[in-house]
């Protein structure tokens, strides 16, 4: 009988009496699910500002004492409404933003040339309506300096005199920044799904089933510790694959679902570039696979396991954050770095830039080789007696 | 047949087995009888191959387990110390595993554990998965697995431990089954009554050397005794102060 038999009898084995379990099932199917709905909440809450700033609307106290200021907010998007006449108990409530108040004085004020007064009511203690205080305020300065240029023309001054400064804010933190700095943890979710998918089938195999007493018994079975060991990855790496898998559909449907073209972000995850996230991710479920089952191996009971494990799970952050913090110029040989190089050829993909086979070749090619050092790693282990007899 | 001359064993400083001979012949239980600790587990683990003989020639059916090792374990049915079962498979289904790694195919695997499952009284549990199983259904289903493959030779390490008296009688009737099957039965204990009710021959094994050896009443004559009890407490005792 071939050995390539009793690895597959191994695998199908591993993949029924898992299948049956509710832990190995749940971590394949829910910790994949983290990023994308991390991702979408965080964009629920962008695309409510922009929505709120859409609906900037302006109460008004005494809108008929200038009509022209009326119409000037109106041209600049900004509808008007008539203020309460409980505004003030409003806007401390916090039901109400900002209220414009425009007195009777105005519209002789302005005509005769004095300062016509106005006052803008709002609350500073809430955040919440900082952005539309803000905007009015703006737009009062604006209709100001157009009224104010216009009366130095009708004087013959040039108003360029009375504007010694052109202020201009240049204000980085836009909806757009935000939003691609999210969508460049997508890399680091798919690699923890790589990484958290066959976790616990990793450790089940090796540590559990030596401490539930079967493992000598298996080892008792004319296979060999390559069959073995190769069965029992399979079976890990088909649990991490459900997660890689469970993961690219989640991050396609919540991209497909979050309005990213109104914040004006490409960000393409069409079958192309998840072919090619599933190229450059493949390789490293391999790996990831076969480096928790040599830990599992080693470790001496379930819990220890799942303790390196665990940390273990740190590992797909690392890189992540470190090209946030320090961002590098990515080149061939970082791709070698398992994790970091999926991180970098992930990163790539989505931006839609076009990328070469090397990257992936390279990146894979380090993934396979480790993957095939460590399984000879484990099969080595699986023959040492102080592995086998420990308690 | 199982023959093994000479085997000596260390784990770094401890020595398991300092020098062990015996010969188990087809068609016989052969019974390492000794306390604790004695070094019957580690003679068994080297008979199964999963532990290497620092010194000594081992051999199943004349095939020497250090060098053939692949060969060996498929004429071998063990019962290991240790004998954890799968919970979340069934009887059936834990059995066929094992059957399967053995290069048995259907139909004639499950015509075979059919027939396990009818001696060995399993029918009602079979279906069922072995969470939950009592220590003598657990038991029995690690039995049915380590013979699933029919084996000549059958390694037995302490297998009425824990059992009640209605599960150990039972099993005592289907390792005598075994035996006039014609297989060659090795079976550890550190029960003198059970190694007397079935050992055709017994090694007495203490501080990991043979003390004694031969049938129950030779044993009795050897040591002077009357009861087995007493005689393996001077047998073994013996060899202590030989030491």
């Amino acid at each position: 009988m071939s050995e390539l038999r009793r690895t597959w009898i191994v695998a199908r084995k591993e993949l029924r009496d898992h299948a049956r379990d509710l832990r190995s099932v749940l971590s394949a199917l829910l910790f994949p699910l983290l990023g994308p709905v991390a991702i979408a909440l965080m964009f629920q809450v962008i695309a409510s500002w922009s929505a709120k700033d859409a609906a900037a609307e302006v109460a008004i106290a005494g809108r008929a004492n200038a009509p022209a200021l009326v119409a000037f907010f109106e041209r600049h998007g900004v509808p008007v409404k008539d203020a309460p006449p409980d505004y003030e108990e409003r806007v401390k409530r916090g039901t109400l933003d900002v209220v414009v108040i425009l007195d009777d004085d105005f519209a002789p004020a302005f005509a005769e040339g004095r300062p016509a007064r106005v006052s803008v009511v709002l609350d500073s203690s809430r955040t919440k309506g900082h952005a539309r205080a803000q905007r009015v305020r703006r737009l009062l300065e604006a209709y100001s300096a157009q009224a104010g240029a216009l009366r130095l023309l009708a004087r013959g001054v040039s108003p360029e005199l009375a504007s010694p400064l052109a202020v201009q804010d240049i204000d980085l933190a836009t909806p757009e920044k935000v939003a691609a700095t999210i969508l460049s943890s997508i890399p680091m979710f798919l690699v923890f799904a790589a990484f958290a998918g066959g976790m616990y089938v990793a450790i089940d195999v090796t540590a559990g089933e030596r401490e539930r007493g079967s493992f000598e018994p298996l080892l008792l079975s004319p296979a060999s510790r390559g069959a073995l060991v190769t069965g029992k990855w399979l079976a890990t790496v088909a649990a991490a694959l459900l997660a890689l898998a469970v993961s690219v559909a989640a991050f396609a449907v919540t991209l497909r679902v979050v309005p990213l073209e109104t914040l004006g972000i490409k960000a393409r995850f069409g079958p192309a570039e998840i072919a090619q996230v599933l190229a450059a991710a493949l390789p490293l479920t391999l790996f990831a696979s076969a480096l928790q089952m040599w830990l599992s191996t080693l470790a001496k009971s379930f819990k220890e396991a799942q303790t390196y494990l665990q940390l273990f799970m740190m590992l797909p952050f690392l890189p992540a954050v470190y090209v946030a913090i320090a961002p590098i110029e990515p080149s061939l040989w970082m791709m070698g770095i398992p994790i970091l190089g999926q991180d970098l050829l992930l990163a790539d993909v989505l931006r839609g830039e076009p990328i070469g086979p090397v990257p992936f070749l390279v990146a894979g090619g380090v993934s396979a080789a480790l993957t095939a050092a460590f399984l000879l790693a484990t099969a080595r282990l699986f023959r040492s007696e102080r592995i086998v007899f420990a308690r | 047949m199982i023959e093994i001359h000479g085997l000596h064993k260390r784990f770094g400083s401890v020595v398991a087995v300092e020098d062990v001979s015996f010969r188990a012949e087809d068609g016989q239980v052969t019974g390492l009888l000794g306390p604790n600790g004695a070094g019957k587990t580690t003679t068994l683990r080297v008979l199964s191959t999963l532990v290497r003989p620092d010194r000594g020639t081992v051999t199943v059916d004349g095939i020497d387990v250090a060098q053939r090792p692949f060969d060996v374990r498929a004429r071998l049915g063990v019962l290991p110390d240790t004998r954890g079962l799968y919970p979340r498979l069934t009887a059936r289904e834990n059995i066929a595993y094992h059957g399967e790694l053995f290069g048995m195919r259907e139909p004639a695997l499950s015509r075979r554990i059919d027939e396990l499952v009818t001696v060995l009284d399993l029918s009602a549990v079979a279906e069922r998965r072995t969470q939950g199983f009592s220590q003598g259904e657990r038991m029995k289903v690690a039995i049915a697995r380590s013979l699933v493959h029919a084996p000549q030779n059958v390694l037995l390490d302490e297998p009425t431990n824990g059992l009640d008296v209605m599960s150990a009688r039972s099993l005592r009737a289907f390792i005598r089954g075994l035996r006039e099957a014609g297989a060659c039965v090795v079976l550890s204990s550190h029960v003198m009554q059970e190694v007397a009710a079935l050992c055709d021959r017994i090694y007495v094994i203490a501080k990991g050397r043979v003390a004694a050896s031969g049938t129950s009443a030779e044993l009795l004559e050897k040591s002077g005794k009357t009861s087995l009890e007493e005689a393996f407490v001077a047998l073994a005792g013996q060899e202590a102060e030989a030491l």
